[in-house]
């Protein structure tokens, strides 16, 4: 402790924050997590119990060995194709959903970036605000029952983000990959009635994306199949040797054709200022995309096209009457269920986080949407963090933040009080 | 002292100079030999031949530079002057040892990982954390921020007796009480958190209205100090929630709503311009006939004056007139000044017109007296000039008044197209050309207005009931009608005042 002048004081906290893209975690205090890494889990049938050890660097293997299953976690070793590992997620909906494999992903973050005792460490985790109350309190038994953690709490995410952004008032967006949201935030405290979310996302942006090679007959060949491939003129068929792989399973294939196209989403395409119109889209420049296999070809239009989805979803071709709010429906709708005095409060704090939201144009779009939604004469500020770190992990560095303060460490749920009143204290300490 | 010395070249003793300690300790065994030497010549020879004095600076040289030394710092010890360096520290830095910050006076102080216990908390849980081996054992910092709200709370006696209320039962109150226990009345968080399904539907004044009434309540049941002084939170739930429903009307306004409000405050700025300006108008046409008025009324009674009190000294009746003629001048015509300044002048200057008077006017007064067949520069005896001044004021009058009669025509007949544009073939026949007509009293004047304005409303009638989509338009349009209208009156009387007056001037 450093007398009161900045407020910190170190209790060797440990942050978790699970996004259903990745998790980061990393000690409390510091500036960016120490891991972050993909939250998709490969899974073996556990047949062969040869210990692989791909991530080197002499840590303990990423593969932790189940009753039944083996998982494969982190981005080395999902990297390799392995026949009849089958990918999946142990969130859904934001929310953990399969424990085992929740516990496989942990496992790997204590031993291979913590590299410290468990029970030494605080854990202060991240949710949705949305999460269950059942949820809630399996975590916090998990947490204290097999970490055997001195204390913990569970903060959400929105409040976090806000906290990383210096505010305790303001309405948080979060466009990450599986869903976008827009959670109002008072004083600290989530306002429940006010969430509203939305799937335009990320991973609709991909599907888009994926849509439109179909459409245009281009084949996505992830890395992994290539061997070698030769210089082609632009548009032309690629020329390329595949490479001799095991039977790899269905879900691992379009994991890493994901990736490609994800890769295509950050360097190709782009938010327009104005609601999509053909003629308009058709003067912007061009850009040249280089797929793995060596074709490469400029687009177009198709880069206003695909984002413009995420504000307006009428125009995208087989959502026509779609319902589905876009992102600026989604913030102005999530204000408008709030009572009226602290409106003007979120439309002066209105908080941008998440990896999609990085699309170039994402926040000038989203200003113009709001400013012509916004009542007349109401005061509006987006407040999005330049740095990409910032804007990714901005929930974990605001629990970091929090973690870390001196007037926080009187909130921990404590081993002795969760002994006491069991798992349902979670409920109760943590609102 | 080096001055001095070469002043009176006198070569002092180096050693024998108390003060000059640092030169006397540059003087090594070779040079004291020297001196030595000097100082024989000075007691025995005192006016030594210069040749002597010449070997002697030729000996100087000869001391050499020590082995191993710095040229620079030899220099600096030993100059061929032999001055001693200054005594006195020349610069008040106190050397560059002084420059360097003042670090690490004291010791390191250690730190060290410990265990502590937060006061703030009831649980008495221990974390570990670094802190200074000092301040090892004292109670920790940030308890003291741990700030809670003392909500009172109530017995179920005094519910009974007290609180009880149609719209809320016991377990909801309870629930509301635990829910700003909890968040420390933050009423937005306690107004989400609600259990409505258990509870009902309530709004945030409605938990308000119910909490500072049972606060209230308890302060007058109990007559306890702490509480009374809370007692002074009146709640006006009626009020908020009218607040509230208006804040809403406000950010539910549509866009088309908020243009409308906005043109029509535009619109009203401009009619208030208008009004303005039309009243300036008015004003500066009521000065002038005011004027005109008083001029013909003064002049009347002047002669009376003039010629009834023709034996009075001059001097009192010139007074007289100047006093009469200066608030004549003020409101109309041309204003001379006074003549104050001490000394001689020639009475002709009091015929200069001033500055003020603009170059069109001094052109039509010209114009005028060379039409009267009346000199421009008339001999200025003290008569003349008063006439003369006068005359001329009263040309400047009656130009004006012409002008702006000139200019009432000329707005009335591009009103009168107007209105006919509007309302063809309704013109009233009293809003015929002014001069035909006998000049009209103010009772018709007031019976002309109403008439023009209920044709505005007409007007406006028809076009609303036209079309409901274009009606801001519309809107815009009549407002415009319903702006000029009123002034037509205002600007037809002064008008016809003033050509009463103009027949009064002819007379």
């Amino acid at each position: 402790m450093s007398g009161g002048v900045y407020g910190g004081d170190e209790v060797g906290a440990l942050v978790f924050d699970a996004g259903s893209y990745s998790t980061r975690a990393g000690y409390a205090g510091e500036d960016s997590p120490k891991a972050e890494i993909p939250t998709a889990v490969g899974a073996l049938e556990n047949k062969e119990l040869e210990s692989l050890d791909i991530d080197g660097l002499g840590a303990p293997p990423s593969i932790r060995d189940g009753a039944k299953k083996k998982y494969i976690i982190d981005v080395n070793s999902l990297g390799v194709p392995r026949a009849g590992m089958e990918m999946g997620n142990p969130l859904k909906d934001g929310m953990v959903d399969d424990w085992d494999m929740f516990g496989a992903l942990l496992d790997h973050i204590y031993k291979r970036y913590i590299q410290s005792d468990s029970a030494e460490h605080p854990v202060l985790m991240s949710e949705p605000p949305w999460n269950t109350r059942h949820k809630r309190e399996k975590l916090t038994e998990v947490m204290f029952e097999k970490y055997s953690i001195p204390a913990f709490f569970l903060c959400k995410n929105a409040v976090q983000t806000a906290f990383a952004n210096i505010r305790s008032t303001g309405l948080v967006i979060d466009s990450g990959a599986t869903h976008t949201t827009a959670t109002p935030v008072h004083e600290g405290y989530v306002l429940q009635q006010g969430i509203v979310k939305s799937p335009l996302a990320g991973d609709f942006v991909t599907m888009q994306c994926k849509e439109l090679f179909d459409e245009m007959k281009i084949e996505v060949v992830p890395p992994y199949l290539i061997a070698s491939k030769e210089v082609v003129k632009e548009g032309a068929p690629a020329n390329f040797k595949r490479k001799e792989v095991p039977q790899v399973t269905k879900s691992w294939h379009s994991y890493r054709v994901k990736q490609v196209l994800q890769d295509f989403q950050i360097t190709a395409l782009q938010v327009a200022d104005t609601p999509y119109e053909p003629d308009a889209a058709d003067q912007l420049p061009t850009v040249l995309y280089d797929f793995p296999n060596g074709y490469h070809q400029e687009f177009a239009e198709e880069r206003v096209r695909i984002p413009e989805g995420l504000f307006d979803i009428s125009h995208v071709k087989g959502f026509e009457g779609n319902t589905m709010l876009g992102v600026g429906h989604v913030a102005s709708t999530s204000i408008g269920l709030l009572d009226a005095d602290i409106r003007a409060a979120m439309y002066s704090n209105v908080i941008v986080t998440g990896g999609n939201t990085l699309l170039s144009g994402f926040i000038d779009r989203l200003q113009r949407e709001l400013q012509n939604k916004a009542p007349q004469n109401m005061r509006l500020k987006i407040i999005a963090p330049s740095g990409t770190t910032e804007r990714r992990f901005s929930a974990w560095i605001g629990g970091s933040i929090l973690a870390s303060l001196g007037t926080f460490q009187q909130m921990w749920i404590s081993r002795q009080e969760y002994e006491e009143a069991g798992k349902s204290c979670v409920e109760r300490k943590c609102p | 002292m080096a001055d001095v010395r070469d002043i009176l070249e006198w070569d002092v003793d180096v050693q024998a100079e108390p003060g000059s300690a640092p030169s006397s300790s540059v003087s090594t065994g070779g040079d004291s030999a020297a001196q030595q030497m000097r100082k024989k010549d000075e007691i025995i020879g005192s006016h030594a031949s210069d040749k002597k004095q010449r070997s002697r600076k030729s000996q100087e040289p000869t001391f050499k530079r020590p082995e191993g030394m710095h040229r620079e710092v030899y220099a600096l010890l030993y100059s061929d002057k032999k001055d001693p360096p200054p005594l006195i520290p020349s610069d008040t830095n106190k050397g560059y040892k002084q420059m360097k910050a003042k670090l690490g006076r004291s010791k390191v102080r250690p730190w060290k990982r410990m265990p502590f216990t937060n006061p703030a908390r009831k649980d008495g849980a221990v974390f570990h954390h670094w802190r200074r081996v000092a301040d090892e054992g004292k109670d920790y910092p940030f308890a003291r921020f741990n700030k809670e709200v003392s909500i009172p709370l109530y017995t179920s006696q005094e519910y009974q007796l007290h609180l009880h209320d149609e719209k809320w039962t016991k377990q909801a109150t309870d629930h509301l009480f635990d829910l700003c226990n909890r968040f420390d009345l933050r009423w937005v968080v306690v107004h989400d958190r609600f259990d409505y399904a258990s509870y009902g539907r309530r709004s945030i004044e409605d938990m308000k209205e119910r909490y500072y009434n049972i606060i209230n309540k308890l302060a007058k049941a109990r007559a306890d100090p702490n509480l009374s002084n809370r007692a002074a939170q009146v709640y006006d739930a009626e009020h908020e929630r009218k607040r509230k429903e208006q804040l809403l009307r406000l950010f539910n306004r549509t866009q088309e709503q908020v243009e409308e409000e906005e043109m029509l405050i535009a619109e009203l700025k401009k009619i208030e311009l208008r009004k303005k300006e039309r009243e300036k108008k008015t004003q500066d046409l009521q000065k002038l006939i005011t004027a005109a008025d008083n001029n013909a009324e003064l002049r009347r009674t002047e002669r009376k004056i003039t010629k009834k009190k023709i034996q009075l000294p001059q001097s009192k009746s010139r007074k007289e007139l100047e006093g009469s003629s200066k608030q004549i001048l003020e409101t109309g015509g041309i204003k001379f000044p006074d003549f104050k300044q001490s000394g001689v002048y020639l009475r002709s200057q009091k015929m200069k017109l001033p500055s003020s008077v603009g170059q069109k006017k001094t052109k039509a007064i010209e114009h005028l007296l060379d039409e009267l067949g009346i000199p421009i520069q008339p001999m200025p005896t003290e008569d003349i000039c008063q006439l003369y001044n006068e005359l001329r004021s009263d040309m400047v009058l009656l130009y004006e008044l012409k002008l702006a009669h000139a200019n009432c025509e000329f707005e009335l007949q591009t009103l009168r197209h107007r209105y006919e544009a509007l309302a063809p073939g309704k013109l009233p026949s009293s809003a015929l050309s002014l001069n035909q007509q006998p000049p009209p009293t103010a009772e018709e004047d007031a019976e002309a207005t109403p008439t023009l304005g209920e044709e505005g409303v007409d007007v406006k009638m028809e076009d609303s009931s036209d079309d409901q989509s274009s009606k801001n338009k519309k809107v815009s349009e009549i407002i415009d009608v319903v702006t000029t209208s009123p002034s037509t009156p205002r600007k037809r009387r002064t008008a016809i005042e003033q050509s009463n007056m103009m027949k009064k001037l002819k007379k």
